[in-house]
């Protein structure tokens, strides 16, 4: 929800932010920036290793940053964007789309005269990563070109992961009850618990689209609601049947579940980008190509297995993970 | 919100005899109420996560820990209560040939009466105001549409979450202010 005073506000930071940009004394930016650069997140464990990373890599740049993860949901991260109050935090396409823009993928493909493949629609797919005309090719361009036009904030290059919603069950269940779509769940889920968070029932996104697009079966549904971290818990524990998961999530693999694919694409594409003010890209242009050599790495697989390295057993720290993953791979210390 | 109601019918018929018996046992009562305060510095959120691990999700966990929270202000204010009554009044009580049943329930309990009612009431308030975490663990309150509120950003959801909890919040404190009162010595 956007209101009138923050889009006064962005429209009006604009010709200062395309001033700054151009002060330049004998090589060295005057930086239109004071202080650190405020890295935000929100309040996920993939969320806390995207913002690791992101602050690693400005500080290999020489770049200080300030550490502003874990504020909430996406409308307070982006409120804080808007407002200046941080700088950069990772936000999904499907996110920025439906939750910021509050448009739908058919209102961005309406145009298109070609049938749009779901790109990586089921986690364990990675399509190319840019094949033009794809679903997210597609919403990737309107979310950014929206978000450039009503907040100047702009978006680098999304990731081939897809961190779509999705629903996961058991293994052994999939297989007793031949499950392999939500279309084949919907026939038989009046009977079944659905372990999610407390705001999933209300969602457009969540249950009111599951009943919007599969229909009916979805009516009488149960929901368990539980805290985001123990979803999972409830689903081990034989407390719920089904469990509302996100594509990279390290438990998937973890626990061996199985995602039911998305057969009537209720949920958009979801891939992750830095979201980042223009003032900040102004002060220091390089952290566009830092940040997207970072971003075009990362797959469901490399995002499941950072995640589960904080989410499993090891119960790592987002900042080693991020860190180790970062020195493997030659994107900082080079 | 039964969830409520039955941790504090829980909580009373174990709490107030608890705290008569730490009034009386002297040496001991002290350290053992100083145990029970301690409990207030656990975060509630916390609280109702604890016994998950061993009761699974639901209302079970939820209960234990709402009955939990409400241990320091009843036991407390039993305590605090029983020993406030003036040790004068007690020896007058005695010289009139009572029994020691009859000074506890003729005159130590009356006189006790409102403090226990005013830790009832703070008690209840705190349960009230924690169920709605209960929705974190698998039980449907009120909690849910504050959550939703929270997540969408949503002033409607948080108002019609939020909103009828302050009103039983606000009644329950009306019910106790009353019954307070109705037990305030000098009234019978």
């Amino acid at each position: 929800m956007v209101s009138r005073r923050t889009l006064i506000k962005g429209s009006a930071a604009l010709p200062l932010a395309g001033m700054a940009g151009v002060t330049f004394v004998s090589g060295a930016p005057v930086f239109a920036q004071d202080g650190p650069v405020k890295v935000g997140s929100k309040d996920f464990t993939e969320q806390f290793i995207l913002g690791q990373m992101y602050m690693q890599v400005l500080n290999d740049m020489g770049v200080e940053t300030e550490d502003k993860l874990n504020l909430g949901g996406t409308q307070i991260a982006q409120e804080a964007l808007v407002n200046a109050e941080i700088d950069l935090y990772p936000e999904y396409t499907g996110t920025g789309l439906t939750e910021v823009l509050g448009l739908s993928v058919e209102d961005v493909i309406s145009g298109g005269s070609a049938s749009p493949v779901a790109e990586g629609a089921t986690p364990t797919a990675n399509g190319a990563a840019s094949a033009p005309g794809s679903v997210s090719q597609v919403v990737f361009d309107a979310v950014a070109a929206a978000y450039k036009e009503q907040f100047d904030l702009v978006w680098l290059e999304r990731s081939p992961a897809n961190n779509t919603q999705a629903l996961a069950v058991k293994r052994e269940f999939a297989e007793e009850n031949g499950l392999a779509t939500i279309s084949d769940l919907a026939a038989i889920v009046g009977d079944l618990v659905i372990s999610a968070p407390a705001d999933f029932p209300e969602r457009q996104d969540g249950l009111l689209g599951l009943q919007r697009v599969y229909g009916a079966g979805f009516n009488d549904v149960e929901v368990l609601p539980v805290a985001p971290g123990v979803k999972y818990q409830a689903l081990l524990d034989d407390q719920a049947q089904v469990v509302l998961a996100f594509g990279t999530d390290g438990q998937i693999a973890g626990y061996d579940l199985v995602v039911l694919e998305d057969d009537l694409n209720l949920w958009p594409p979801y891939n992750v980008a830095p979201v980042v003010r223009q003032a900040i890209l102004d002060a220091w242009p390089d952290i566009a190509d830092r940040f997207n050599a970072v971003t075009t790495s990362l797959t469901n697989e490399v995002l499941s297995g950072l995640n589960w390295r904080v989410d499993g057993d090891e119960k790592a720290e987002p900042s080693d993970v991020a860190s180790d993953y970062l020195s493997e791979n030659g994107f900082i210390g080079g | 919100m039964r969830i409520s109601a039955t941790a504090l019918l829980i909580a009373v018929l174990f709490y107030i005899p608890l705290g008569v018996i730490l009034a009386r046992s002297g040496r001991f009562g002290s350290p053992a109420a100083g145990l029970i305060a301690s409990l207030r510095v656990i975060p509630s959120l916390a609280l109702v996560f604890l016994f998950v691990p061993w009761l699974g999700f639901g209302y079970r966990p939820a209960l234990l820990a709402l009955v939990l929270l409400a241990a320091p202000a009843i036991v407390l204010n039993t305590v605090a209560g029983l020993r406030g009554v003036d040790a004068a009044v007690i020896e007058a009580a005695q010289g009139l040939g009572m029994s020691r049943t009859q000074v506890f329930l003729r005159v130590e309990w009356p006189l006790a009466l409102p403090v226990i009612i005013a830790g009832l009431r703070s008690a209840s308030v705190e349960i009230l105001a924690s169920a709605t975490l209960a929705s974190l663990i698998g039980v449907k309150t009120l909690g849910q549409y504050i959550f939703t509120g929270i997540s969408l950003l949503d002033t409607t959801y948080l108002l019609a979450g939020g909103l009828p909890i302050i009103a039983l919040v606000l009644l329950t404190e009306v019910v106790f202010g009353g019954v307070e009162r109705l037990t305030s010595p000098g009234m019978g």
